[in-house]
């Protein structure tokens, strides 16, 4: 892209394609697909304007409407609090020595923000806010996924289905805030307990789901002793149901194991209280 | 290019209120090490609980260090150097504002016949060359926008030099009141700055 830029140039072609090529953006872009882009690609971006332009530090300052102010420095190094105050919270790019073209550094800055902002939109469109555990919709498509692969492969797979016991007497007499905060230990202890494959979802305002992989009712007795376990050390208060269906034993149509999980689940509650 | 994981982390981190910035060293094994925040604004130490119980759930072994950049940041807030609003008033037979401002002890006066939205911002301007400021930016778009609580007016500056705007909110009593406010809310994070004032 440089090239192209300099016979431009020579050339003494218009002003305007002689001015500027954002070589760095469109280059970085092109080794990217848009589903990628996210903090790793400002990073790459810092490094590759760092070796265009031989700086010893790069500091990228980006203002999120969510995240407020967000600093990124070459390499992935901290920001000393005295490095922050005097960059202050103006968004910009900050190079030493400060050789790089404006329109360079704006170019830098756009592609920055946008991938922040795609990371951040990828990240809540397959999360709950609250949790950061997946959402309804990442659950569903895991579901489905396992269930098709259940039906083709053989593979054993265990939905749990959960619900959280007297929730609603704990929003309405502690509040909400307590609520809330209860439902995020909730979400931490549930991803303390699954292993690397596993999904564990909030799928509605007091129930979970977990989709353990290649896994039947013994791995789900686990998985809920380690869940107690790790919910006992943060908090006393919340209790739990479960109801469970294992495909391809008790179906391998996701509805139907959905149905069987929640129908068990409310068997259990009907026992306990 | 970072990992997936390392990014979500990453990500999970710089969303816990106050986080400017994000340092996450690594083990030769892969496993998270130290973690070191930057804050602003926020007791580090409950953002350290929060941030500890993110990091154990991306990695066992891995501490985190909080570093509070809220001293740090206090210079440049600028308490003694900024620009505080005395009062403003909207002849409506003439159609002039008048702002008028405090900084360092002195008083500075600007009008402008524009209107209540942009004459608020070319008076406060104004104002601002009458205490001997330096203001290189001009005016791009004042708007009040609706709000369940008001009508708060936006602001956007723009540098005469290749930089980025500056946008100011707020909401005061009038039009002419929330547009002073606004300009100053976009200003103050840079006059200091722009003039060297400690």
């Amino acid at each position: 892209m440089s090239v192209a830029n300099e016979e431009v140039q020579s050339d003494g072609d218009t002003a305007k394609d002689a001015h500027y090529e954002p070589w760095l953006f469109q280059s970085m872009l092109d080794e990217l697909s848009i589903n990628e882009l996210g903090i790793g690609f400002v990073y790459s971006v810092m490094e590759t304007l760092a070796k265009r332009y031989s700086l010893r530090d790069v500091v990228v300052n980006l203002s999120h409407e969510s995240f407020g102010a967000q600093m990124f420095r070459l390499g992935g190094q901290a920001v000393s609090a005295e490095m922050a105050a005097s960059i202050g919270t103006t968004p910009g790019v900050y190079c030493e020595p400060d050789v790089v073209p404006p329109e360079e550094l704006g170019a830098v800055r756009t592609a920055c923000q946008l991938a922040l902002s795609l990371h951040l939109a990828r990240f809540s469109a397959a999360h709950d806010p609250l949790t950061n555990i997946a959402n309804r919709r990442t659950f569903d498509s895991a579901l489905e996924a396992a269930a098709a692969r259940s039906s083709r492969y053989g593979w054993a797979f265990t939905l749990l289905v959960i619900d959280l016991n007297g929730f609603k007497s704990i929003n309405d007499t502690l509040g909400h805030a307590i609520g809330d905060d209860l439902l995020r230990q909730f979400g931490v202890a549930m991803r303390r307990s699954v292993r690397s494959g596993d999904v564990a979802a909030r799928i509605g305002g007091d129930e979970f789901a977990v989709i353990l992989s290649n896994a039947d009712g013994f791995e789900a007795t686990g998985f809920v002793d380690r869940l107690r376990c790790n919910l006992k050390a943060a908090s006393e208060l919340l209790e739990f149901s479960v109801g469970t269906a294992t495909s391809p034993r008790d179906s391998t149509d996701p509805t139907e194991l959905f149905r069987v999980a929640d129908a068990r689940l409310y068997e259990k509650k009907g026992m306990t209280h | 290019m970072m990992s997936a994981t390392d990014e979500d982390l990453e990500l999970e981190l710089r969303s816990l209120p106050g986080v400017l910035n994000v340092e996450i060293r690594h083990l030769e094994s892969g496993e998270v090490d130290v973690v070191t925040l930057i804050v602003n604004g926020q007791d580090p130490a409950a953002i350290r609980v929060m941030a500890k119980q993110i990091v154990s759930l991306y990695s066992a072994e891995g501490s985190v260090v909080v570093d509070d950049a809220t001293t740090a940041f206090r210079p440049h807030s600028s308490e003694a150097a900024r620009v505080n609003l005395v009062g403003t008033s909207f002849d409506h037979e003439t159609g002039r504002s008048e702002v008028e401002l405090n900084f360092a002890g002195r008083i500075g006066i600007g009008h402008s016949a524009s209107g209540t939205l942009v004459g608020g911002v070319e008076a406060t301007l104004a104002a601002l060359g009458d205490l001997g400021l330096k203001v290189p930016y001009y005016l791009v778009s004042v708007v009040n926008v609706a709000t369940p609580r008001g009508w708060p007016v936006v602001v956007t500056l723009r540098p005469f030099a290749r930089d980025s705007d500056l946008l100011g909110v707020a909401q005061g009593d009038d039009d002419v009141s929330s547009s002073a406010r606004a300009t100053l809310n976009a200003l103050n994070r840079v006059l200091p700055i722009i003039n060297n004032i400690d």
